[in-house]
């Protein structure tokens, strides 16, 4: 059984701020991780590689420096890694990102499962995940919470509106995982580290996974921005200042003014 | 297998800050700071294989080790020494336990010994100093009796005891100095072995989460074959064969300490409104008790990184530069410690925070493995002989280098450096001349200025190669900023303060002297000093944004 | 990466708007660096027009057939029965704005078992037509079938817009869709306008505080989500019947490989019901860890409201992802809304701005939330909230 996830290097949300100036992000020594939904499908799908013996595959793209997520993939257990890097990814929007990464997974070619996190905490769009599935024409099952399989079928815990449902798909799919609330992601021991130098990762450019160059970076991307600009401003409300007891009085107060409390 | 390379370093380091975010929160260590308790729990995790197994890194490969390089234990140290130094003291003392055995092991000892602490987890404890042996270890007590058998020595009974000994209640292996008849020499002890005990838990200022304790020895039976080397009286070169290495490790953990605290007070400031705004944005603050802090950290990473390098691949020695990194660093982790409360006024002053704890425990820094003042003495001896050497040259060369690399890099502050360079030439010359070290003080005092000069000159390099040092948050531009003003400083102070030791002692003319080490034109370069300062606390707010 | 005209005067306007801090000014013009990504950011904000995207040569299709603004309808199922889940309305009322702009046609589409009976509610929020795919092989919602039904009605009625519910289903479906079709589709959006005949769509950008127009001028149709409470539900039209379009589409064979063996729903309070709550509290950063959390329930507790976290607090693992109340996770409209430790990055406040009394709680008196404010308190959240639940406690009794 062959396993390929889809992974992708972010700024570490948790340490992202904004210049309450100019309203932009500061990146200054904002540390880049692995995207936690992917971090969490990575996870699941080793564990399914324990149970079963399956081979699994990394890919990402993004920069030459996004090699560090395929790495810690690795010493988490991962067999192999692909990047794509190239300038001519360079723009890409969801439909572009995906039609690239579904190229390369037809290059690596034999793939029963194809894991991604629900999203990628730096876009929040999941919509690169059912892109893939569309462009490798197999089914997917979105926002799963666990997955399991016999090398036949995959079992998947998907969250609907107002709970579950426990859902099978034939081989091959892709499955978008979210995670549970509880979720502590594992790092590689310094051990694991170490040896995963010594495991393969390929890098690709476009000519190399064979991709029509009219499907990526800027061409292959339908949707453009066309201005950015600062929320509207609004009149700041009364503000209240002082020890914790006045500002509880006060807080009271407002409460029973506004008559939530009797 | 390859070396480690910088992607496989940085994952360990996100392995051990994401074990420490999630097992040891400040609740934790102020808990057992308060019980002066070692969170033995702690360590044997860390030492878990499967969680982080950190003490493979001073294994060798070919014994079931990582073989880690100088470059991932610094900066493993640095990291261990953020999250907390007792800590960090525990994890160290392993790895300097099994530094004589490293250095001066037969393949059998390493065999035998390096596989039981990879795989069985051992903590080990690195039994030299005495009550009349510290930093100095010429006043050897502990004594080593051959125990012969047909003539043959079959072992040694190991009487005598040591002191202040980290890990030493809770070791499982134990390398001991000890005077054979041949010479002082190691000695592996296993904990257990009859007539060894330890004493109870020193009750200390700070790292209270590391175990001390003396040890005593009565007539300690040990077998020929843990004598390490086999041979008698080499214990003095397998010590001082490491120093260069081991003082490195604490040179990261003066600067990894510092860091934490100076981030802390940096962080609270940024929250901290005063007279309407954020006390982060009040340049008074930031230059007297954060901005130089953090340009003095810079500059003792890059030179800590520049010296592990050279080890890489001079493998031991480097005793000088192993000195001056561990003064260096140590003592500006030290004082930005103490400004870090001060940054943070009545808060900083409670256990609330952790800038308390980290005040007391980056003291030891300044102590253990060479205190400041045995390591100003050795830098001075170090580079007093290059001196007389070179007839008064040393510095001149150097001196001469710095303004060649003046002329291509204009903005590194390469050009203060080389005057540095001929201030603190001169007044070694001056120094010789009136046959001022004989005074121990003027010894000590020339030795931090031979740190001053030459830390502020790796930085300056390494800035003009276009080098951001590992680890590192800041950008180049803003590492050239802060060289710039080290270097200006630097200089500043070796001229002031050689001018004063010359003055206080010998016999001279004040302004015949100020020409002599330029000190005009030391401080000619201190346009846009504080330009250059406001520059760096502006990238300080941005890099540690609340 | 970004071109830069020789026009450029070097005002450096561009450099603080990058969201990935890619330009900056070498010689007095502005230069980009490696870490570019082409987002076209800065080309709106430069002042003499110097900046600019690569040409896209992109087929220039003819766009004049595609008309129309269509809303797709998402059934809900709670295990018992099925019925329009609310957004369907909100979409429909802002899709009837936004027909009237263009002067088309605003359609709901609705795929389902028996969708019948939804038809007059749907007319009444301003439907001209209801695309109607109703058969028990579409009872349970499939990707495979419903992105195939949806594909052949947008292949054979060329519609300009499609809506759809930032939902579990939209969210599913919709990218399969934009995936086939070759077309744009933009997440989560706050706003949704027409200018120049063009869908302009506003969202939260860069995850930082800032707003982004965007649109795609050269596909069709143009593809937005839209979060559940984003926009209101407004009857334009009671007692009116639109024209109802029946299309019998088989169920794609490709349907079959995904099988639901089990549904399970959970027995939620509507305590616990964000998007419902009249009360709802939220806790970010500042609560620090579960014991703030604790302190935010018991408070909760005390005035009847539903806990929310920013989404600072989620990615810290404090609350489960469905309790995230901002541009990626619930909106609410409460009447009392209180904001514990939470910055106010505008993707939190597009979630919760349409509350009636908000009150803030943050120790940074700069902190942006206070703009949206009724009451600001300056002050630790972990340190005021124990008093504040001690004083509500002790004024209850009374």
């Amino acid at each position: 059984m062959n396993i390929i996830v889809c992974i992708k290097q972010v700024p570490d949300s948790t340490q992202v701020k904004v210049d309450p100036k100019t309203g932009t992000l500061i990146r200054a020594g904002v540390p880049s991780i692995l995207n936690p939904y992917d971090h969490y499908a990575l996870e699941k799908a080793l564990a399914i590689k324990a149970k079963t013996g399956a081979k699994v595959s990394v890919l990402s793209m993004g920069p030459a420096q996004a090699v560090a997520v395929l790495r810690l993939a690795l010493a988490l257990g991962a067999d192999e890694g692909f990047l794509l890097s190239d300038r001519a990814f360079a723009g890409s929007d969801t439909w572009a990102t995906s039609y690239a990464l579904a190229t390369a997974v037809k290059k690596i070619g034999q793939f029963d499962m194809i894991l991604c996190g629900q999203m990628a905490i730096d876009g929040d769009t999941a919509q690169t995940g059912p892109g893939i599935a569309y462009h490798l024409n197999i089914p997917q099952i979105t926002f799963c919470e666990s997955v399991d399989s016999d090398g036949q079928h995959a079992v998947v815990k998907k969250l609907i509106e107002g709970g579950h449902q426990i859902m099978q798909a034939d081989l091959p799919v892709l499955i978008t995982m979210t995670m549970p609330v509880d979720y502590v992601a594992k790092y590689p021991s310094f051990m694991a580290a170490h040896k995963a130098q010594d495991k393969q990762v390929s890098t690709w450019t476009a000519a190399d996974i064979g991709a029509d160059l009219h499907k990526l970076g800027l061409e292959g991307s339908p949707t453009r921005v066309s201005r950015i600009f600062p929320p509207a401003a609004r009149a700041k409300g009364e503000m209240i200042s002082g020890s914790a007891e006045e500002m509880a009085a006060k807080f009271v107060e407002i409460l029973k003014k506004e008559s939530f409390v009797k | 297998m390859a070396k480690n390379d910088l992607i496989t370093r940085n994952l360990m380091l996100d392995s051990l800050k994401q074990y420490a975010k999630n097992r040891i929160s400040h609740e934790f260590l102020r808990e057992h700071d308060a019980k002066n308790e070692i969170p033995l729990e702690i360590l044997k995790e860390m030492y878990d294989h499967d969680v982080l197994g950190v003490h493979l890194l001073l294994i060798p490969e070919e014994y079931g080790g990582l073989g880690g390089q100088t470059t991932e234990i610094y900066r493993v140290c640095e990291q261990l020494a953020r999250i907390d130094l007792g800590i960090a003291t525990g994890v160290f003392a392993t790895f300097l336990g099994s530094d004589p055995i490293n250095v001066g092991g037969t393949p059998e000892q390493k065999a035998k010994w390096f596989q039981k602490i990879a795989h069985e987890n051992k903590l080990v404890a690195y039994g030299a100093t005495e009550a009349d042996a510290g930093s100095d270890l010429v006043s050897l007590r502990t004594r080593a009796e051959r125990v012969e058998k047909d003539g043959k020595i079959v072992g040694y009974k190991i009487t005598g005891s040591k002191m202040w000994i980290s890990n030493g209640g809770v070791a499982d292996i134990y390398t001991v100095l000890a005077l054979a008849p041949g010479g002082p020499s190691w000695f592996i002890v296993e904990k257990g072995t009859p007539g060894f005990t330890q004493d109870a838990h020193e009750d200390k200022h700070g790292i209270r989460l590391s175990n001390t304790a003396g040890l005593a020895f009565d007539e300690v039976y040990v077998p020929a074959e843990n004598l390490i080397g086999l041979e008698e009286g080499k214990g003095f070169l397998q010590a001082q064969a490491v120093f260069g290495y081991t003082r490195l490790m604490v040179a990261a953990f003066g600067l990894g300490g510092g860091e934490e605290a100076v981030e802390t007070a940096l962080m609270y400031a940024q929250q901290r409104i005063q007279a309407g705004g954020p006390l982060s944005e009040k340049q008074g603050f930031m230059l007297k008790l954060i901005t130089p802090h953090y340009v003095r950290f810079e500059a003792a990473r890059a030179y800590i990184d520049w010296t592990a390098k050279q080890l890489e691949i001079n493998n031991h020695g480097l005793a000088t530069e192993g000195a001056i990194a561990k003064l260096y660093a140590t003592e500006s982790g030290n004082k930005a410690a103490e400004d870090a409360i001060q940054a943070m006024g009545g808060f900083g002053y409670t256990k609330e925070f952790a800038v308390e704890k980290i005040k007391r425990d980056v003291k030891i820094t300044c102590i253990y493995e060479g205190t400041s003042e045995v390591l100003e003495m050795t830098i001075f001896r170090g580079r007093w002989q290059e001196h007389l050497k070179s007839r008064g040259q040393y510095y001149i060369k150097q001196a001469e280098e710095f303004e060649a690399l003046h002329a291509t890099h204009p903005d590194v502050g390469a050009d203060s450096v080389a005057l540095g360079f001929r201030a603190l030439a001169r007044v070694l010359e001056d120094c010789r001349l009136q046959k001022l070290t004989r005074h121990q003080y003027i010894t000590f005092m020339l030795g931090d200025l031979i740190s001053e000069a030459e830390v502020a000159a790796v930085f300056a390099r390494q800035c003009a190669e276009g080098k951001v040092t590992e680890g590192s948050r800041f950008d180049l531009a803003t590492l050239k900023i802060m060289s710039r003003v080290n270097a200006r400083l630097s200089a500043f102070k070796i001229a002031t303060e050689g001018m004063k030791l010359i003055l206080g002692v010998g016999a001279a003319s004040a302004q015949d002297l100020s020409q002599a080490v330029n000190l005009v034109g030391i401080e000619e370069k201190m346009t846009g000093l504080i330009e250059d300062e406001d520059l760096v606390s502006a990238k300080l707010r941005e890099t540690f944004k609340a | 990466m970004i071109q830069v005209g020789a026009n450029c005067v070097g005002c450096g306007k561009c450099v603080s708007t990058c969201p990935f801090g890619a330009l900056s000014l070498v010689n007095r013009k502005a230069v980009a660096n490696a870490s570019c990504t082409m987002c076209g950011a800065c080309v709106s904000v430069c002042p003499v027009k110097a900046l600019s995207l690569p040409a896209a040569g992109a087929v220039k299709k003819d766009l004049s057939a595609y008309k129309g603004v269509w809303a797709f309808i998402e059934i809900t199922d709670d295990g018992k029965t099925q019925k329009v889940r609310p957004v369907g309305f909100e979409l429909l009322s802002k899709g009837r704005e936004l027909a009237d702009q263009l002067g088309e046609e605003l359609a709901a589409v609705v795929i389902g078992d028996g969708v019948e009976k939804y038809f007059a509610e749907l007319s009444s929020y301003g439907a001209d037509k209801i695309y109607s795919v109703s058969s028990p092989a579409y009872h349970d919602y499939n990707t495979a079938a419903y992105a195939n039904a949806m594909v052949q009605l947008i292949k054979k009625y060329n519609p300009s817009v499609v809506l759809y519910p930032s939902t579990y289903i939209g969210r599913d479906l919709s990218p399969r869709i934009s995936s086939e079709l070759f077309v744009g589709l933009t997440a989560d959006c706050t706003g949704l306008s027409i200018a120049d005949g063009l869908l302009i769509q506003t969202r939260p950008a860069f995850g930082g505080n800032i707003m982004a127009d965007i649109k795609c001028p050269d596909y069709r149709p143009q593809m937005s989500t839209v979060r559940p409470n984003v926009f209101k539900k407004v009857v334009t039209r009671p007692g009116s019947m639109a024209q109802v379009v029946n299309e019998v589409i088989p169920v794609a064979a490709a349907a079959g490989k995904v099988r639901i063996i089990s549904k399970h729903f959970d027995e939620a309070s509507t305590q616990e019901k964000l998007d419902e709550a009249e009360v709802v509290l939220a806790g970010g950063r500042g609560l620090k860890d579960a014991a703030g959390f604790a302190l935010l329930e018991e408070l909760a507790q005390e005035l009847g409201g539903a806990v929310g976290a920013s989404r600072a607090a989620i990615d810290l693992g404090l609350k489960p992802k469905e309790k995230q109340i901002g541009q990626s996770g619930v909106t609410v409209a409460a009447k009392l809304y209180v904001a514990c430790g939470i910055s106010g990055a505008v993707q939190h406040v597009v979630g919760m701005e349409h509350s009636d009394v908000i009150i803030g709680i943050n120790k940074d008196a700069n902190a942006p939330i206070f703009n949206v404010c009724k009451y600001g308190f300056v002050g630790d959240a972990r340190q005021l909230l124990p008093k504040v639940v001690e004083a509500v406690k002790k004024a209850k009794q009374k």
